[in-house]
């Protein structure tokens, strides 16, 4: 019998890093989680600065205007403010700071479009520089109460920059080519003459004398512009009809129950949930609104169904409610909380679109989460509901206002006054929204007497109450809200004195 | 080797095993959570009073307490999250016990990440309005109050940003203070 042939000999390789045909004097480390690459070495050949802090626990790499902080054995980084996790931590060795090829991707990568590629058979990175890819867009321009807004819609954030020359703006990309929508709309606009799409470059032509500021919004990625005259104060537009379009008047209310499902919110002493008395006060109070003012009512859930945050204002959205009420239970860390709180949302959290426009304007920005890709035909009505919520803060405070008025009459409570506060289900209703707590369920009495119907049918009448002083307000008032009009600054999470109320048209 | 002598060596020996399991035991407990913690401050740490923002009633009181600390400010965020985590002396705990915090950052611009873990429980406790306001400001006010650097903080959940921790607070962006939580 023929013995078997020796196997040939493993040829060692020894790793390497090949830049532009070139071997870099990059260490790499082999590790069970994946190799390591040895990071100053690559920041001096292709670009970016390396500096760690001043104990030396972190670093800070800066990429094309843009601060990736790592931390050393953490295995979570900050690229400018997006927080990016990696396969494994960058570590110590070989007289460097190591990182993994995940790192090198979602910076180099995404930041300067540089493409890596380990080939684990000869143990070498072959870094690259990333050919140009397609990025379709979107166009969209709407005009209200004399403003004008421009949106480009990216299925995956471009790598661009922002040029301004007066009487234009320019978006130019950076490596990526744009493609055009197959038939854009066109552009009759007073503040906006042009919008010209061209592969390398997005120019907006201005109306004599008009301004553009820009912001950009995420989920799908989109760079939004604010055209207006230099008089006027650039106001964020909501989607929707314009108010003029629109008989005031409240015809339709998404009443929200809070949680559902596996999210029972929060629980009493005695184990009542949260989500079953919020169902249970919304399907009487949709009957009392129903019977008495003869408005149409929807509620968000019927069942003990789980429903997302942004889901339950994008049904009063889809309603095109005139209200939003969202209804809670409250619990308390501390002993002895009781009464009714209104929430309406705070104007900080409204204006984190407008914030981000500082920091992202002409600089490349990194790419959309994983997921977001093909948002591209997500109707173009959505497209604003990010800000819809600040359209309505005054309105909002002023509902909010009434609903607590009414509620501290019906429980004897000494005026808390109307609170702001950051709350996600109503940051993109596009209609007064507020969110009310009708009771403490941590507190035995008052969880108590939320399963009583007679108390239940209390709160309902108060809740009735308002609304039906709000609708009078609406449907009596001379001229249309200014909706465009946002609340005026005011310390995070303090509401801004109370609006005039209406006489109350009397208890129905 | 009678069998009083054979018992006994086996009893020692079993000891010891049972010695080295609780051993190796308790060592996995103390290094739970804190696999993506950096390495602490080089500088001395020193007594330093820092106002912490305590749950009270509806809201948050302020309370002086002094907390050892170097002077990187990476280590003052740490500091002052663990004693808010800690139980305190009436009982009351900020999050449930189990919840501890794995890591911290600190951006350029100033956005403190905290991360928070809790062993065998995907989601955060579930909770009222009011409690989830306290327990995230509690973090996010003596965090921004004490340290200059932090201007703003974001909340992980097991290394993850949340849309929101109990079903009413956006926590899917880092948060400023909310000052109009304060009682007395």
């Amino acid at each position: 019998m023929e013995a078997p042939a020796p196997a040939p000999p493993a040829v060692q390789h020894q790793p390497t890093v090949l830049f532009d045909g070139s071997v870099l004097p990059a260490p790499v480390t082999i590790t069970p989680a994946g190799p390591l690459f040895g990071l100053a070495a690559l920041a001096n050949n292709l670009g970016g600065t390396l500096e760690p802090d001043e104990n030396g626990e972190s670093f800070t790499l800066t990429i094309e205007g843009k601060d990736v902080v790592i931390a050393i054995g953490s295995a979570i980084i900050t690229v400018g403010d997006n927080i990016v996790s990696l396969s494994q931590p960058p570590i110590r060795g070989e007289g460097t700071l190591l990182v993994p090829l995940d790192f090198l991707q979602k910076t180099y990568g995404d930041l300067a479009g540089f493409a890596f590629d380990w080939r684990p058979g000869v143990q070498q990175l072959v870094i690259s520089r990333r050919a140009a890819r397609e990025v379709p867009v979107l166009l969209d321009v709407v005009h209200l109460q004399g403003m004008t807004t421009v949106v480009l819609q990216f299925p995956e954030a471009p790598r661009y920059q922002i040029l301004r020359q007066p009487g234009e703006v320019d978006v130019q990309m950076m490596g990526d080519r744009l493609a055009p929508p197959p038939s854009p709309p066109p552009v009759a606009d007073p503040l906006v003459q042009s919008v010209t799409i061209a592969p390398d470059q997005v120019r907006i032509q201005l109306a004599p004398e008009a301004q553009a500021s820009s912001y950009v919004l995420e989920n799908p990625f989109r760079i939004v512009f604010d055209v207006h005259l230099p008089s006027q104060e650039p106001v964020p537009v909501a989607p929707g009809p314009a108010p003029s379009e629109r008989t005031p008047g409240v015809r339709t209310i998404v009443l929200d129950p809070g949680h559902g499902g596996t999210e029972t919110g929060a629980i009493g002493p005695s184990g009542i949930q949260e989500k079953e008395l919020t169902l249970t006060i919304a399907r009487e109070l949709e009957a009392r609104l129903e019977s008495q003012l003869g408005v149409r009512v929807v509620l968000t859930r019927n069942e003990d169904a789980n429903l997302p945050l942004d889901a339950r204002t994008a049904i009063a959205n889809q309603n095109k409610a005139d209200l939003f009420i969202s209804l809670h239970l409250n619990s308390s860390l501390g002993a002895g909380a009781h009464g009714a709180e209104t929430y309406f949302l705070s104007a900080e959290a409204s204006d984190a679109a407008a914030a981000r426009m500082a920091e992202t304007e002409n600089t490349a920005q990194p790419a959309v989460p994983e997921g977001t890709a093909g948002l591209e035909t997500q109707d173009l009505e959505l497209i604003l509901w990010d800000l819809a919520q600040t359209h309505h803060l005054l309105e909002s405070q002023r509902f909010a206002a009434m609903i607590q008025g009414e509620l501290n009459q019906t429980l004897q409570l000494r005026d808390r006054g109307v609170k702001q506060a950051p709350f996600r289900v109503l940051n993109g209703a596009a209609m007064p929204a507020v969110l009310v707590e009708v009771g403490f369920i941590s507190n035995p009495d008052e969880e108590k007497q939320l399963q009583d119907a007679a108390y239940r049918a209390e709160l309902v009448a108060s809740l009735t109450r308002a609304v039906s002083s709000y609708k009078a307000l609406v449907e009596n008032r001379p001229e249309p809200p200014q909706a465009s009009q946002p609340v005026p600054p005011a310390q995070p999470g303090t509401a801004p004195p109370a609006a005039p109320q209406p006489k109350s048209p009397g208890r129905p | 080797m009678n069998r009083r002598a054979a018992a006994f060596i086996l009893g020692l020996a079993l000891a010891l095993l049972a010695g080295g399991a609780l051993w190796w035991w308790l060592q996995g407990l103390g290094s739970r959570g804190t696999e993506n913690r950096p390495p602490a401050g080089t500088g001395k740490a020193v007594p330093v009073p820092f106002d912490l923002w305590i749950p009270d009633g509806i809201g948050l009181r302020v309370e002086r307490r002094e907390l050892q600390v170097t002077s990187a400010p990476k280590d003052r965020i740490r500091r002052i999250a663990e004693a808010l985590l800690a139980p305190r002396p009436d009982g009351i705990r900020l999050f449930p016990e189990g919840v501890a915090l794995a890591g911290v950052q600190l951006s350029k611009e100033g956005t403190a990440y905290l991360n928070l873990v809790w062993d065998g429980h995907e989601d955060p406790p579930a909770s009222g309005s009011t409690e989830e306001l306290q327990r995230v400001y509690s973090l996010v006010n003596s965090i921004v109050t004490n340290v200059p650097e932090a201007r703003r903080v974001a909340l992980l959940w097991n290394g993850l940003q949340r849309p929101t921790f109990a079903g009413h607070l956006d926590t899917s962006r880092p948060l400023a203070p909310l000052d109009a939580l304060r009682t007395r």
